[in-house]
């Protein structure tokens, strides 16, 4: 598979206040955006279990993107802020056991009104998998 | 300097001797301990003891037996899982456990309410398999020489020689242990509480001298040294890497035991148990599809790193998940390797204190800011 | 439909044979896939895979020196929800066939796209033996296995009269194979039509296979019953079998590597065994101690009455005991009682209905009697 052909696939937990309706506007907008991006919507970015992650990239996700409210702003008061926590852990665990999910797992405040901004965290981060290129473990049978 | 006691007895007289006079006065209605099965191979287990009986000289009782078939930690959070003690229970419980307890307890899986904490500076235990082969017998003399000597017998489990914590926090009574060369001879209890103190006051049959010290000795900071250059060592033996990973987990036969035995795994119905990982015939065949062939059962790898995502935030390092795998997989050296960093990142000791919330259940308005981007 | 079977050369040994057979009908689309034992990455185990890549068959082996997993688990995981629509043949032991038909019956499995295919079985080694040394024991297996030495086996292995065909859809019979073949046997319609479209005449008279299975099954049910009655004086009475449990430390591991457990929460782990305090301290006061976590034996007692009627003796749960307590041992000698109270064979047969699920009006007066009699006399004399 030529690197250029590759389109990452890159699951992407959207809040639904925020970044979700960020996406939404950058779509309707018709702003610049790869399609490498599938869109879960969650009601918030604390919706999103440690699970959810692991589980995308052990089914062959190439990138997992996770978006939300900025910290302060998040619709139900506190749930980007432990978003954040949950992201670290697992980020610390990832590189612990020197695992290249690390760089594949992306945190990114995105307010509703930031439409490109969102298209830049997308092309961004598509660009960034790109160059690690397919996940490793996409035909891995002994998971 | 805290306040403690010296008794002219050897450590395993005294301490027996200390829960015989709680029992019998009544001032405890129950001692936790490890106590003798009857099996013939020399079995131990835990015991819940009302009858004094079993603390006198060849009674059933073994506090302090370098063994542990279960996290007694766990077995706190059963005892007071659906109530509160109503009256006193005296347990003796090793460092580990006693964090472990702490850890359920955040999590209202226990009340320590009417319990008397009795732990120890600790020298380690043997692997399962030794107590199976009814090897303990014959090691313990060679293990309670390396005790004094503020040493750890090579025998002992790896994640024991490689525990940094090996002094209690929260106990109302800790004993001596480790570093103390007249352990034959001389015990030294520390009480570390008042409730401690409340319960050892004008015990009859307890004879000793108060006096103050440092439990913290100079044979213990030796200890610890060792202990976190061997830790060192352990961890960088990890393999690290998905592929290695893979190979690590190959021999994992998803039995989950490492999750039955771990104290901080309470949950009653696991997820990767539950209907959530029963999947539709469809989803195996697309997988296949996919990748020519999966694993069956599957999610190996998936249940390890999910329950690193459950528990490493928790982790106390009781080792009692290598201890129990079928598949002789080194659990607890990754679990506690990986429970190391995540515990650093948020700057949290398990175990330490009962009132400092889990990392994931709090947050700082401004902290980590590095993570999103 | 045992009498006749097809030739399957076999030179190079019995488990090139198979796995080139089962290569040949994956490429001639008989089958859409496999589920057998492949070794790991790391090749100190072997783990189930489900494939449809052949060059996943390198690695694949039909009789691997181990079973660290139970390939009835594999099985219900793959089909407990139902059906697929892609017909696999699985390649198991007996045992693990025999516990598939059983979980087939308990609606943890469905067998209708699912060809049972087995091998004559020697045993396995103990996990924890080979796993000292898997290359050291990987040749102990095969030439243990050659001579049908069953010494360095797990303890129910070396017992075990039921490792020749049992229900499954193809059986290859290996027992006195000579020219270098060995027999594929039809057990179903269903494998029947496999080995037609692979071109392979069901005409092999079976005589000298199933004269030397009979042999064997003949001294294998004597060492059985030896092992029994040894066994049962060691055991009986509440001391024997505490005795037995002592080291326990409550894992539940038996109860989950064991096909038939399929609960997804035990009855042991539940609500019902959580109680207050005051019940763990009133009961250690009648005794003066109380082990903890209490119910030891009530766990392995309860299980045993739970499953015990489709104990298949595949042996998982002694392998998986990291306390070494001979639980395979304890659960077969149960099981050969019970199951022969009913008359019943686990994972005979398909049709055979569970015992406790099916009943008949006139039977077992004798556990009834004593109930009948003292009572319904004093009826009568009361009147």
């Amino acid at each position: 598979m030529e690197e250029q052909e590759f389109t990452p696939k890159i699951v992407g937990f959207l809040c639904n206040w925020c970044a979700y309706t960020a996406a939404d506007t950058a779509g309707v907008s018709r702003l610049q955006m790869p399609p490498s991006v599938m869109v879960v919507r969650v009601m918030c970015s604390g919706r999103v279990d440690p699970l959810f992650v692991l589980s995308a990239f052990l089914r062959g996700g190439d990138g997992v993107l996770v978006a939300g409210c900025w910290p302060g702003q998040c619709h139900y008061q506190k749930g980007n802020f432990h978003a954040r926590r949950r992201a670290a852990m697992l980020k610390s665990i990832f590189e612990t056991l020197g695992l290249e999910m690390g760089d594949r797992f992306r945190l990114s405040w995105v307010s509703a009104s930031e439409a490109p901004r969102f298209a830049e965290v997308a092309k961004g981060f598509t660009e960034e998998v790109k160059q690690l290129g397919p996940s490793p473990i996409w035909d891995e049978v002994f998971l | 300097m805290p306040e403690g006691l010296k008794i002219n007895k050897g450590a395993q007289e005294a301490v027996r001797e200390l829960l015989c006079s709680l029992l019998e006065s009544g001032r405890v209605n129950g001692v936790l301990a490890l106590g003798r099965t009857r099996g013939a191979n020399g079995g131990v287990a835990y015991s819940l003891f009302t009858d004094s009986d079993a603390f006198v000289a060849d009674g059933a009782a073994l506090p302090f037996l370098p063994f542990m078939p279960a996290n007694a930690g766990g077995l706190l959070s059963r005892l007071t899982l659906k109530g509160s003690l109503a009256g006193p229970v005296a347990a003796v419980v090793k460092p580990c456990e006693l964090r472990a307890f702490i850890e359920l307890v955040k999590r209202s899986q226990g009340s320590l309410d009417n319990l008397l904490l009795i732990s120890s500076t600790c020298g380690g235990v043997y692997p399962l398999d030794v107590g199976a082969n009814g090897g303990l017998e014959e090691r313990l003399p060679r293990y309670w020489e390396a005790v004094k000597q503020g040493e750890v017998d090579s025998d002992v489990r790896p994640v024991c020689r490689a525990c940094v914590h090996f002094v209690p926090e929260n106990a109302d009574i800790t004993v001596a242990l480790v570093g103390e060369e007249d352990l034959d001879t001389q015990c030294t209890l520390f009480l570390d509480t008042e409730k401690g103190a409340a319960f050892v006051k004008g015990l009859e049959g307890l004879q000793g001298t108060s006096l103050s010290g440092e439990l913290e000795t100079e044979p213990i900071q030796r200890s610890h040294s060792q202990r976190a250059a061997y830790r060192e060592e352990l961890f960088a033996g990890v393999e690290v890497g998905m592929q290695e990973l893979i190979r690590t987990f190959g021999r994992c036969i998803g039995c989950h035991a490492c999750k039955t035995v771990c104290p901080i795994c309470y949950c009653s119905l696991c997820y990767f148990d539950s209907q959530d990982c029963e999947y539709l015939p469809e989803i195996y065949e697309s997988e296949l599809e996919r990748k020519g062939g999966l694993r069956l059962p599957p999610n190996t790898v998936f249940f390890q790193l999910g329950r690193l995502a459950h528990v490493s935030v928790s982790c106390v390092g009781c080792g009692m998940c290598t201890d129990v795998c079928p598949a002789d997989i080194p659990v607890s050296t990754i679990f506690s390797k990986v429970g190391t960093s995540v515990q650093a990142l948020f700057d949290y000791q398990p175990g330490k204190d009962v009132t400092e919330e889990i990392p994931l259940m709090t947050f700082e308005e401004e902290e980590l800011a590095q993570v999103a981007t | 439909m045992n009498d006749k079977g097809a030739i399957l050369p076999a030179e190079n040994g019995v488990e090139a044979a198979v796995v080139g057979w089962l290569k040949e009908a994956l490429n001639k689309k008989v089958f859409d896939a496999l589920l057998m034992p492949v070794q790991v990455p790391a090749g100190d185990s072997f783990a189930y895979l489900l494939l449809q890549n052949p060059a996943l068959l390198e690695n694949g082996s039909p009789l691997p020196p181990v079973m660290p997993v139970q390939g009835a688990r594999a099985i219900s995981r793959l089909t407990m929800r139902g059906n697929g629509s892609k017909r696999i043949a699985a390649v198991v032991r007996p045992c693990e066939a025999r516990a598939a038909i059983e979980l087939t019956k308990l609606e943890q499995a469905h067998l209708d796209n699912l060809w049972l295919i087995t091998v004559d079985c020697p045993g396995v080694l103990p996990l924890s033996d080979y796993l000292d040394d898997p290359a050291a024991g990987a040749a102990r297996f095969v030439e243990a296995s050659q001579h049908w030495d069953r010494a360095p086996m797990r303890p129910v292995c070396q017992i075990c009269h039921r490792f020749s065909m049992p229900a499954s859809d193809l059986h290859v019979g290996t027992l006195g194979s000579a020219d270098g073949a060995v027999f594929v046997i039809p057990g179903s319609p269903k494998g029947e039509r496999v080995l037609e479209s692979m071109d392979m005449p069901v005409d092999a008279a079976l005589d000298d296979w199933a004269a030397q299975v009979k042999e064997m099954e003949e001294a294998q049910t004597e060492r059985r019953q030896q092992a029994h009655a040894d066994l049962r004086a060691g055991i009986a009475g509440p001391d024997g079998l505490l005795d037995v449990f002592s080291d326990c430390i409550n894992c539940h591991n038996c109860q989950r590597v064991c096909p038939v457990c399929y609960c997804r929460q035990c009855y042991f782990e539940s609500a019902a065994l959580k109680l207050p305090p005051e019940n763990y301290l009133t009961r250690s006061k009648r005794k003066g101690a109380l082990r903890f976590p209490p119910d030891t034996l009530l766990f392995h007692i309860g299980r045993a009455s739970h499953m015990i009627l489709s104990c298949v003796s595949c042996g998982a749960c002694e392998d998986a005991c990291p306390m070494s307590i001979p639980v395979a041992q304890v659960f077969r000698l149960l099981a050969d009682r019970a199951q022969e109270t009913f008359g019943y064979v686990a994972g005979k047969s398909l049709d055979d209905p569970l015992p406790l699920v099916a009943y008949e009006m006139d039977e077992f007066h004798q556990v009834e009697q004593p109930y009948v009699e003292i009572y319904h006399k004093r009826e009568v004399q009361d009147a």
